[in-house]
């Protein structure tokens, strides 16, 4: 089985802490991070992030710098085109290539850090959010929310289904490779073709099946609502305030900050 | 009696498929266990879905409390709340994301108030004993703790007949003896229950009416004795004899023991053997069966117990006092078919405890009560107190 998100929000240091408390610190800090206008408060975001999820939520580091390199690739090819693209002050670096020239100027250099300081801000807020609070929770928050009922009960349906469906495919995919799928690059296309053939008629049949399933049980529009998550405790509410706090006060502070 | 549940005649053909029912009619009696026995497309599972109305009998009825089902939504809820249907495959059944919002959905969509759903709820996970798992992700649970979710699901709902497509289908041996045993808590508790199988060992043991299947009719239906006897039948329903019934009978033949009732399990069948060979049961002292409750009980006790040889086996009977004794590092002898495997032990002199929790206490004492009465052996259960008497007495805990 993959070690999972959510094998993590459900155990880690940070699990009894309010989820209310917690998607509202990472919000905030998304929100920060993406407006900030200049790369100081991002980057501040993203490193006591990294270590309040590291320290006291103990995730793995291992398992966190996993998780960062797949926004990491998006950021460093978008990063790059930015860098070379944009134009403005004086010029850094020029590289001329036979028939393309191409040159680093100080608004490219300064654009790029920002949006790497944005991309790494919102995404550690990001993981602090879904490797601290399981997914059920946040649905209870979404019910308290006053979002609709149909909305959220399809949510919880197709959560769980994931799983389902991931096991699903697992197996099937180790059922080819038992006989010898994925052997040649002709193969692996063949082979991949008819595992999501195969996973879409399952699919099918798992949802005439939780049709079933729901009728046995009296199904009649309703889910049941058993919402409790930890209170929302004084000392953590006062950390997460001063917090954000510090932030925004640092985020208008430099504002005019830019590095080249 | 009457029957809580009656098909009469009914034939089922799938879109585009072959006939599946030609024509079966059973009835199942308020309180009792019955099994459908037969082999694999035999149209157990079909049947079994027109018991609760998930598939409606091209002709033929199906009768509740004597009622015809009308198949409108208002009147199959009703059925439905009556009767539990706990499919083969948990992952089939479990559609929520928690363990306890699953069971909560049959009890929410019911109308219950959320009292009444918390409470629902919990009593449900007791009894499955799977209480402490509310907020585990179903993808995380083992097939049997799976299994266990999904029949606290229905049970939620407060039904008074289940239905069991294969309860131990894909279950190792000890989780299938556990399923098995809690299926008889359940009829304790006053259910009727319906599974379907082609474990014919299991049906013997367990069943008190036995229903043959194949091709779609039934062949035979009645004491798990008669049904499994007929040698000719069993062999028209691709089955095969279950083997303590086998033995019984080639017993019988060669005069070693008398017909009488067949025995179901190694201790009935031991007792039949020495009654007919010896002419009577053990007569030396009989071992002593402690019974302990788990919630009251320290693990230095027990310890101390088995250390002094007071103790020569020590079993543990639902999920609860196993954990116990996995916590408390006590290693078990028996962890199903316990009181059986004690009786057996006290028979030959030897003592066993038997580590349980709650209505399970009572469950110990009333079976060796009644084993005493039909044997004419008087074995006694005897509830083991806690520390303080121990000490007080100076004696072990015993009285």
């Amino acid at each position: 089985m993959h070690e999972t998100l959510e094998d993590f929000a459900l155990n880690n240091g940070l699990r009894d802490v309010s989820p209310a408390l917690k998607l509202a610190l990472g919000l905030c800090c998304m929100l920060l991070s993406v407006s900030s206008p200049a790369p100081v408060a991002p980057l501040l975001i993203a490193c006591s992030l990294t270590l309040v999820v590291l320290f006291s939520a103990g995730i793995p580091a291992g398992f966190y710098l996993k998780l960062l390199t797949i926004p990491a690739s998006f950021a460093a090819m978008s990063i790059l085109v930015i860098l070379f693209l944009t134009g403005g002050g004086e010029v850094l670096v020029s590289v001329s290539l036979p028939g393309l020239p191409l040159t680093v100027t100080t608004g490219g250099a300064n654009l790029a850090v920002l949006l790497l300081a944005r991309i790494s801000g919102g995404m550690c807020a990001l993981f602090f959010i879904s490797l601290t609070t399981p997914a059920t929770e946040i649905f209870s928050l979404m019910r308290r929310c006053g979002l609709p009922a149909a909305f959220i009960d399809l949510s919880m349906l197709i959560y769980r289904y994931i799983f389902v469906f991931i096991s699903e495919a697992e197996m099937i995919y180790r059922s080819q490779v038992m006989r010898l799928g994925y052997g040649s690059l002709r193969e692996a296309i063949r082979s991949f073709g008819m595992l999501a053939g195969a996973l879409f008629l399952r699919t099918w049949e798992s949802g005439e099946r939780l049709m079933v399933a729901m009728d046995a049980r009296c199904y009649d529009g309703r889910f049941g609502a058993l919402d409790e998550t930890p209170p929302v405790s004084a000392p953590a509410l006062v950390a997460v305030a001063l917090y954000l706090a510090a932030l925004l006060g640092i985020a208008c502070l430099t504002m005019q900050t830019t590095i080249f | 009696m009457t029957a809580l549940l009656e098909t009469r005649d009914v034939r089922y053909r799938y879109p585009h498929g072959p006939e599946a029912l030609r024509g079966a009619s059973i009835r199942i009696v308020q309180g009792s266990k019955t099994a459908l026995v037969g082999p694999n497309g035999a149209g157990k599972s079909t049947l079994l879905l027109m018991l609760n109305g998930m598939i409606r009998p091209d002709s033929g009825e199906v009768l509740f409390e004597g009622r015809s089902l009308s198949y409108d939504a208002r009147s199959l809820r009703e059925l439905r709340r009556r009767v539990g249907f706990v499919f083969q495959n948990p992952d089939v059944q479990i559609i929520a994301p928690t363990v306890e919002q699953d069971v909560a959905f049959g009890p929410a969509n019911l109308g219950l108030p959320p009292d009444g759903v918390k409470r629902a709820v919990q009593d449900a996970l007791a009894s499955v004993g799977l209480s402490g798992c509310e907020k585990r992700p179903p993808h995380h649970l083992s097939g049997g703790e799976k299994k266990r979710v999904a029949i606290a699901g229905i049970l939620a709902m407060n039904p008074d007949l289940l239905v069991f497509d294969e309860p131990t289908s894909s279950l190792d041996p000890a989780s299938s003896e556990e399923i098995m045993e809690l299926l008889d808590e359940l009829v304790d508790a006053g259910r009727t229950i319906v599974i379907s199988t082609h474990d014919v060992e299991l049906a013997y043991r367990w069943a008190d009416t036995v229903v043959l299947m194949e091709q779609g009719m039934v062949l035979a239906s009645g004491s798990p004795g008669d049904a499994f006897s007929d040698h000719a039948l069993l062999r028209a329903a691709r089955l095969k004899p279950p083997w303590v019934l086998d033995l019984y009978n080639e017993l019988i033949l060669r005069n070693v023991i008398e017909r009488g009732i067949p025995p179901k399990s190694v201790l009935e069948f031991t007792d039949l053997i020495e009654r007919n060979t010896r002419g009577h049961l053990p007569q030396d002292e009989p071992g002593r069966v402690y019974v302990c409750d788990a919630d009251a009980t320290g693990g230095d006790e027990i310890r101390a117990l088995i250390g002094a040889g007071i103790v020569d086996h020590v079993g543990a009977m639902g999920s609860r006092a196993k954990e116990f004794a996995n916590r408390e590092v006590i290693l078990l002898d028996f962890t199903y078919g316990v009181i059986d495997k004690c009786i057996l032990k006290a028979l030959i002199g030897e003592s066993s405890l038997i580590i349980t929790t709650g209505g399970m206490i009572d469950h110990v004492h009333r079976r060796i009560r009644e084993y005493s009465l039909e044997s004419g052996r008087m074995l006694a259960a005897i509830p083991l107190g806690g520390r303080r008497e121990a000490q007080m007495s100076g004696e072990p805990i015993v009285w």
